[in-house]
């Protein structure tokens, strides 16, 4: 019994007796007394009891203390002196009645005494035993064991300073322990030492009361614990004794019920005998060991052996568990004041609390809540769509897909920077052309003009002006001939560019002189019309449709006019020297777009919107070769002057690169324009070719065909030429003859110089 | 002299040493200055010393050197970055600085000027595309027009200017000629008197780009178009098949003076492209330049050439120089000027390269009795003073508008440049010891 079960105990009947305060009193004190009486009657009755210790009134005292535990001054007050101690300890145990009732207490206590053997008689006697058993009962439950590690071996505790922890979570020290003598002597001089017992669990000694003493007693001689247990109640038979009519068996037990089985002895001897033979090896029970499972923590444990022990080792969360002011509805301390908030402003950004609570009235108006119901069903779509198969990665270094091309240093030179600007015109350029000694460089211009200008100083030599926008523009191949061809509408002039020496000036002359233009032939009199041009002394070459495009051949003497006319009027050769035009011997199909001779051999190559086909000048008949481009629309066509190799431009942006000797489709198609191609460049001794496009750029391209044929030609992309301005883009590039330098013609009507 | 330094900049004990004359002169002690301070600062501090002395002087700009290099930075960076300790007294040379003082009046053309000439002291000669020569006795003033060329005039070089009477010149030109004048160079005129060749030299196929004349004044030397280098003999005295008498076609009698076309005694072959420069500075040793990005030197007695460099771009000009007038340098498409020494041994690479021009270079001079200082006009409109002593330019002259198209210098003092604004133009007063 415990001081709380006590005060427990007052408080009900305080609460029973509020009105009759004196009275309950007396009821309250009457009880020790009334329980100390029955125990000494029990005791006295109990034969088997050592009488050594139970003889004598020391023994009631002792039972009283044992029964009120710290109240021993209570009782012995009750018992003996009555004195004012029990003032003080009624004091504390009944500090919520106040002081009036303490005062009372002597009166009350010797009242009590005299009651008791007044109502001894009265009072039933098994009701007051039952009421002992139910408190003892009811204590017995209400008092928490003192240590809170449960029910645990306490060898793990072994080798701790404390047993285990309390109620609040504090460690309970062990107590010092007396050694074997000094226990000794203190069980001679103390009588009341033989029921004293170490309770390991709370590490307290324990003094056993009266009535726990006789319940071990009655244990030990085999009865109920409870001497109330009445062992021999009548039977109550729930038995049905009427017969049944029917057994549930008629047959008679067979007798090997009754007789041990002679296979199960059989058996047991043949095991016998084998045991004792050796054969079967009977195991000794096992010694359980004394230190049962090894202890550890749980939550310390980070060493390798436990990481071992578990195939899956999570480290201990280490995470702070949310306080109260993490709650959506803090309590108001939590609650940062305005000065506060303004503190936290004026913090550093690191040391700023994460979180300022903030109340709010409900969950709905968190702001989180609005989406809650969005994410969540987002969530769910996530775990619900996420692929339940890995995906098979190809681990691929990105940088060996990249083909191994050589460092753009290794193939210098290349043009790369501009210095020289030509400035003159006024219209976009559309066509350049230089004469065979890199020495000047001729251009038109949708201003009609053409000029020529000096490559060295950028200086304008000449300009000629027409009516009409300037389509091509094309210089003789032949340095001995300086003429100029110039298209425009459906018009086509031979001009004198007055720049050869006096005899070439003179064969030019003669040439152009107006009075021996032969009659033309039948079959070309509707296509064309030869005529002398007044203006400037040249030759004037009316076409029956737009001129497209023009080409000279090498040897200077023939030109390809281009137009916009299918069959065999699309193309036609005008001979220079003779004055004549004649029709290709062959019929194209589809409308060609542009034409180009071979630089060594007889063949032209005629490019149509699609393809390019390669006929013979000298045959007659279907082309020879037909290369598929694959591409929408042929801008433009170039060739390298080995001759077997072709760079096709489209207006989608694209490049081919056909190397004639290995296939009709094309070897390499270069997409890097995002607008139309212009037009195309070969270089005629560097290994280079460009391309220039109506984005404004041109790029320059090193392509090297070598002379083995097993051996492909080598192309990379070298420069991006900018500089011209955005609007119209760049119409026209020409390779430089002799230098590795890139003339650029854009529709901001000035043309760059690229140099290397 | 206090040392204490207040300021945090160290001081240094230095002696300014000139070889300039009396006025330049200042007192051989050593005084202490500021570590960090750059030519301006140690101009200033000459400037002041000499004043001390000489109250009437005029501020004059100096260059500085320090163990024969111009110090174009801080002088404590200057000595940090050559290793030169500042604990002992620093000797530092000073010169005049190289820079012109004064900018002449531009002397306009009817067209652009291709080509300026400043060997003679006397005049300044200059070729304008409008194919004529110009002779100018000062800025300003033409003293004769030497006409003739039907194309735009390339080069002029001034044959012999020794005499005292008569000077005689040649010009090329892209109508594929040359021609040779002489005139009266003291003769004072009020009107520039007109002057025709005495002489047409015939021969190249395409447009001549460069003449140059040997020292002796007996031949010029050509370079066209046409990859060739011709040489002619000067002297008007016809031998017998070298010269005929001028057709005169025409009829007219426009020239009364006797005019002779003369042939190339010799052609150089070699070069595969354009040669655009030619120099012909010891007597039987001709360098030319050329697109076909070489170099060559040219031996006039065999015809051979006795060196090839080879620089990778286009070359517009050539010029030799220098110590021992044995440097060539060389400019052309691309921005930078080099350099080459080619009594170096087994390497062709460029001593020196100058980057500081944006354009081509159209044009490079080294001074005639300098060994260090070089001229350079380009594309960009800037004509560059560079002084092989540092990477920097020693002055940077932009009276151009547009290209500089060629540039010289005059009387050691003077740049003459030509352009396509049409202009020459001299800066005078460039001092160089």
């Amino acid at each position: 019994m415990t001081k709380k079960s006590k005060g427990g105990k007052e408080d009900k009947t305080a609460i029973e007796t509020k009105s009759k305060s004196v009275s309950g009193k007396s009821q309250k004190q009457k009880k020790p007394v009334e329980k100390e009486e029955e125990l000494i009657q029990e005791s006295g009755t109990d034969s088997d009891y050592d009488g050594d210790s139970l003889s004598g009134s020391l023994n009631s005292d002792d039972f009283d203390s044992d029964i009120f535990e710290s109240e021993d001054d209570v009782t012995q007050g009750g018992t003996e002196e009555d004195g004012g101690d029990g003032e003080s300890s009624q004091d504390e145990l009944l500090d919520h009645e106040g002081s009036i009732d303490s005062e009372d207490g002597d009166d009350g206590s010797e009242q009590i005494d005299s009651d008791n053997i007044e109502e001894e008689d009265g009072s039933d006697e098994a009701s007051d035993r039952d009421e002992a058993v139910e408190e003892s009962d009811s204590s017995e439950d209400e008092v928490a064991p003192r240590n809170t590690v449960g029910d645990v071996p306490l060898n793990w505790y072994k080798d701790e300073k404390h047993i285990g922890y309390d109620i609040t979570g504090k460690k309970i020290t062990k107590k010092e322990r007396q050694d074997k003598l000094d226990s000794f002597l203190a069980s001679m001089d103390d009588s009341k030492n033989w029921r004293k017992i170490i309770d390991d669990y709370n590490d307290e000694e324990v003094e056993l009361t009266k009535e726990e003493s006789k319940m071990v007693r009655r244990l030990l001689k085999g009865q109920a614990p409870h001497a109330d247990f009445d062992p021999y109640a009548d039977y109550v038979d729930w038995f049905k004794w009427t017969d049944a009519i029917h057994p549930l068996s008629s047959a008679p037990e067979p007798k090997r019920r009754f007789i041990p089985s002679i296979w199960e002895a059989k058996k047991v001897v043949k095991l016998v005998r084998r045991i004792r033979m050796g054969l079967i090896k009977v195991k000794k029970p096992e010694e359980e060991p004394e230190e049962g499972p090894v202890p550890y923590l749980l939550w310390d444990a980070l060493t390798s052996d436990q990481k071992n022990k578990h195939l899956t080792y999570i480290p201990p969360p280490k995470l702070k568990l949310p306080g109260h002011e993490e709650s959506y509805n803090p309590s108001l301390e939590y609650i940062p004041t305005e000065e506060e908030k303004a503190s936290y402003e004026l913090m550093f950004e690191e040391d700023r609390p994460k979180l300022i609570p903030t109340r709010f009235t409900c969950l709905r108006s968190i702001p989180a809540y609005e989406n809650a119901l969005k994410e969540s069903f987002e969530r769910c779509l996530d775990l619900y769509l996420c692929p339940r198969i890995r995906k098979k990665r190809i681990n691929i270094d990105p940088e060996s897909l990249k083909p191994k091309l050589p460092s753009r240093k290794d193939l210098r030179p290349y043009p790369n920077s501009c210095y020289l600007e030509y400035k003159g015109h006024t219209g976009a350029v559309t066509s350049i052309s230089t004469d065979s000694s890199g020495q000047w460089i001729a251009s038109g211009s949708t201003d009609g003009s053409v000029r020529i200008w000096e490559v060295e100083t950028g200086r304008c030599l000449k300009v000629w002006q027409f009516d009409e926008a300037i389509k091509f523009v094309a210089w003789n191949p032949l340095s001995s001939l300086p003429v100029l061809a110039i298209a425009m509408g459906r018009d086509l002039f031979f001009l004198n560019t007055e720049l050869g020496n006096d005899e070439e000036q003179e064969v030019i002359k003669e040439m152009f002189h107006s009075g021996n233009i032969p009659e033309p032939e039948a079959s070309v009199a509707a296509i064309v019309t030869w005529l002398s041009d007044e203006l400037y002394g040249g030759i004037k070459i009316r076409h029956f449709k737009n001129i497209s495009s023009i080409d000279w051949h090498r040897k200077g003497d023939y030109l390809s006019t281009v137009m916009a006319s299918g069959e065999t009027r699309g193309v036609v050769l005008h001979q220079l020297s003779k004055k004549k035009t004649q029709r290709l011997p062959f019929k194209i199909r589809g409308l060609p777009v542009c034409t180009l001779f071979h630089p060594s051999l007889s063949y032209i190559f005629v490019a149509t919107r699609k393809d390019v086909r390669v006929y013979n000048l000298l045959k007659t008949g279907l082309a020879t070769k037909k290369l598929e481009t694959g591409m929408r629309e042929i801008s433009s066509m170039a060739i390298h002057p080995g001759g077997d190799n072709l760079i096709v431009g489209s207006k989608e942006g694209k490049m081919c690169w056909f190397d004639m000797d290995l296939s009709s489709k094309p070897y390499k198609t270069l997409k890097n324009h995002p607008k139309d191609i212009t037009n195309v460049a070969v270089h005629r001794s560097y290994p280079l070719f460009a391309s220039c496009s109506e984005d404004s750029t041109a790029y320059v391209f090193h392509g090297k065909v070598y002379n083995d044929l097993n051996q492909n030609p080598l192309i990379v992309p070298l420069e991006i030429l900018r500089g011209h301005s955005i609007k119209g883009g760049v119409l026209d590039c020409k390779f430089h003859p002799r230098q590795p330098w890139l003339f650029t013609a854009g529709a901001d009507s000035i043309i760059k110089l690229y140099c290397h | 002299m206090d040392v204490d330094g207040e300021d945090v900049s160290r001081r240094l004990h230095v002696k300014f040493v000139t070889k300039l004359d009396s006025p330049f002169k200042v007192p051989v002690n050593s005084v202490a200055i500021p570590s960090n301070v750059t030519r301006l600062g140690l101009s200033s501090i000459v400037n002041s010393i000499i004043q001390s002395d000489n109250p009437e002087w005029k501020t004059e700009p100096f260059d500085f050197l320090i163990d024969g290099e111009l110090i174009r930075m801080s002088l404590e960076e200057f000595l940090l970055a050559k290793g030169i300790s500042a604990e002992r007294t620093l000797e530092i040379e000073y010169i005049r600085a190289v820079t012109p003082r004064k900018e002449e009046e531009p002397s306009l053309h009817n067209d652009w000027v291709s080509a300026v000439n400043g060997s003679s002291p006397r005049f300044i000669l200059t070729g304008c595309y409008d194919g004529l020569g110009r002779v100018w006795s000062s800025a300003g003033s033409c003293s004769h027009i030497l006409e003739g060329h039907s194309g735009a005039i390339s080069s002029v070089a001034v044959v012999n200017s020794k005499d005292a009477e008569t000077v005689t010149v040649a010009t090329a030109s892209k109508d594929r000629t040359l021609r040779l004048f002489k005139f009266d160079a003291d003769e004072s005129v009020d009107s520039s008197t007109r002057v025709t060749a005495y002489k047409i030299l015939r021969g190249h196929k395409a447009s001549v780009q460069s003449v140059s004349a040997q020292k002796s004044g007996d031949m010029v030397c050509s370079s066209s178009w046409d990859c060739t280098i011709n040489l002619w003999n000067t002297n008007q005295s016809t031998s017998e098949g070298e010269s005929v008498p001028v057709k005169k076609r025409k009829g007219n009698n426009q020239a009364d003076e006797s005019q002779s076309e003369g042939e190339a005694v010799t052609t150089l072959v070699g070069h595969t492209q354009c040669v655009s420069s030619v120099v012909w500075p010891e007597h039987d040793v001709i360098y030319s330049a050329s697109w076909d990005h070489s170099v060559r030197r040219w031996d006039v007695e065999t015809g051979k050439d006795s060196l090839n460099l080879f620089c990778g771009k286009a070359l517009n000009t050539v010029d030799v120089g220098g110590e021992g007038s044995a440097l060539i340098a060389a400019g052309g498409s691309d921005p930078i000027l080099r350099v080459w020494d080619p009594r170096k041994p087994g390497t062709s690479a460029p001593i020196f390269q100058f980057s500081s021009h944006s354009s081509w270079i159209s044009a490079c001079k080294w001074h005639r009795s300098s060994w260090y200082h070089l001229l350079s006009a380009s594309y960009d409109g800037k004509i560059m003073l560079w002084d092989l002593r540092t990477a920097w330019p020693l002055s940077i002259i932009e009276t151009h508008n547009d290209k500089v198209l060629s540039a010289d210098w005059w009387k050691g003092e003077n740049v003459i440049s030509g352009g396509a604004d049409s202009n020459l133009r001299i800066s005078s007063g460039i001092a160089i010891s």
